[in-house]
């Protein structure tokens, strides 16, 4: 069986390609359910052995049809393996960035095999146990790995079979060529535009194939959240919450740029957005379902956090009156004619051989929707990507039940200690916590 | 072309916000607050560029506060008021 891929998932793949070639693992993204008590570890092992079966995407790999589109080569059930599960046993007084180091070591074990793209870490420490769900990006975006998680917290409960219920259904898109072609022809110039200085980039080692992602999570409570978005309302306006998180994260990067004396060239940040209602993200749980808008911040802007957040805005607001974001998943669909390293070289040649200042993300409250996970109740989900390199870094937002986490993501080696800690600091500052 | 009243525009804005989340236009109440329907940044922004291309008025550059954009019944009553 198979399962053609967008022009989005061969530019994740892509990503993919070139980080492992980099570092060594691959663009593989970690998503943390802190619960209250012990997940027992039986259950845990039982669950998802049954239910990986019902899934042999999961084991999938991807190949080229005779028609020249890239697929996703689903193999027979009995092809199936088996998921990791790793145990970690913490001291019951086990700090939080104690947790967090532990959680570093699981989202940075390259997968060993071409077919494995899922693994689980199990931890415990103290009253509290964190699960994590590592995965490629290759085969699910964020929001679809949350539905995956629902649907196995669903059917532990209920027992009730939601694997006929995914649609894996994708054309291989070989019709339609003069609207892609159009598409390319305003995203080319939507490129050109961006590419009109420099790109403000902080230098990357990547002269070892070992290098670590490292984590700064910062979790705030309800009553935080609730004031932030208050103030987000007051300042950008209301629903606004994405332009002024984005805003707080150039001004919070803006800084160390300034501190290392990398005074020329523009910030381009890609922020990735789904535009999927959420009973879709429940039928199309695997792959990637995203699209980006490309946003730009001049140098001499970016001083001004009243001149970023109206420029953000606007810069939204005429990127989705002129469909870019559509223009963008069109196009991309004739990427896929070029191999992963090809299309690897290809991505940089716009921007001079960069893609990005940062990476950002703002992807809302949670798709998985119980408060519980096996019989534990859930007190916090939060995110843990690796990032593409170039740029090595970036700021992503979550929710969890009204409660807001930040989560920043760095090539280890990057950034001074000190540059990290103040990076911590203002974000928490620029958030008013 | 007659102005709309705000009914027709509340009408209209229900409609649009029906495409938007892809679901019934019977579900959605105006007096509901936008993002209790599920609006984000981004539906919000689609919304916006929707009422400049139909009333051809520009919001975003308006200071978006929730006082007149919280529910599509505030909403149109701005509208009305400003076309």
């Amino acid at each position: 069986m198979k399962r053609y891929l967008t022009g989005i998932d061969w530019i994740i793949h892509t990503i993919n390609h070139i980080n492992k070639k980099k570092i060594g693992a691959g663009n593989m993204f970690q998503i943390v359910l802190q619960m209250e008590g012990a997940l027992d570890e039986t259950t845990l092992r039982e669950c998802l052995n049954k239910f990986i079966k019902k899934f042999p995407v999961l084991n999938g790999r991807s190949m080229r049809d005779y028609n020249l589109a890239p697929y996703w080569k689903i193999y027979s059930k009995e092809k199936i393996l088996p998921p990791n599960i790793r145990i970690y046993h913490l001291d019951d007084n086990a700090t939080f960035s104690k947790v967090i180091s532990t959680l570093e070591q699981g989202i940075n074990i390259p997968f060993k095999n071409v077919r494995k793209h899922l693994a689980f870490h199990l931890i415990y420490a103290g009253k509290t146990s964190f699960l994590a769900v590592v995965f490629d990006h290759c085969l699910f975006d964020a929001r679809g790995a949350e539905v995956f998680l629902n649907m196995l917290q669903q059917e532990q409960k209920k027992k009730t079979d939601y694997s006929n219920k995914i649609s894996l259904a994708e054309s291989a898109h070989l019709c339609k060529w003069k609207e892609k072609f159009e598409a390319g022809k305003w995203v080319n110039r939507k490129l050109l535009q961006l590419s009109e200085n420099k790109v403000r980039t902080l230098p990357l080692d990547t002269s070892s194939n070992k290098k670590i992602f490292k984590f700064k999570i910062i979790s705030l409570d309800e009553r935080q959240t609730s004031a932030i978005i208050k103030t987000a309302y007051n300042k950008a306006g209301y629903l606004m919450f994405m332009p002024y998180t984005l805003a707080i994260s150039i001004q919070v990067l803006h800084s160390i740029f300034t501190k290392r004396g990398i005074c020329t060239g523009d910030y381009i940040i890609p922020a990735s957005i789904d535009t999927r209602p959420v009973e879709k993200v429940a039928q199309e749980v695997f792959f990637n379902h995203m699209s980006f808008f490309l946003l730009k911040v001049k140098a001499n802007e970016a001083d001004s956090f009243s001149v970023i957040l109206q420029s953000i805005k606007q810069q939204i607001y005429d990127q989705i009156k002129a469909d870019l974001p559509a223009d963008i998943e069109k196009a991309s669909l004739l990427m896929r004619i070029a191999p992963l390293p090809v299309l690897g070289c290809l991505m940089r040649l716009p921007l001079k051989g960069q893609i990005a200042s940062f990476c950002f993300s703002y992807i809302g409250e949670a798709a998985y929707d119980s408060p519980m996970f096996m019989e534990k109740k859930i007190h916090n989900i939060f995110h843990m990507p690796r990032v593409p390199i170039p740029p090595g870094c970036g700021i992503f937002f979550n929710q969890f039940q009204g409660k807001l986490n930040v989560t920043f993501s760095y090539l280890d080696g990057m950034l001074e200690e000190d540059e990290i800690d103040s990076i911590v600091h203002t974000l928490q500052s620029g958030l008013g916590v | 072309m007659n102005k709309m009243t705000a009914a027709d525009i509340e009408e209209t804005l229900i409609q649009e916000v029906a495409v938007i989340l892809a679901v019934d236009s019977s579900t959605i109440s105006s007096s509901t607050p936008l993002h209790t329907l599920g609006i984000d940044s981004f539906g919000f922004v689609e919304l916006l560029v929707f009422i400049e291309k139909t009333f051809n008025l520009k919001l975003i550059e308006s200071g978006l506060t929730k006082e007149d954009f919280q529910t599509i019944h505030l909403l149109a009553s701005y509208i009305s008021r400003m076309s």
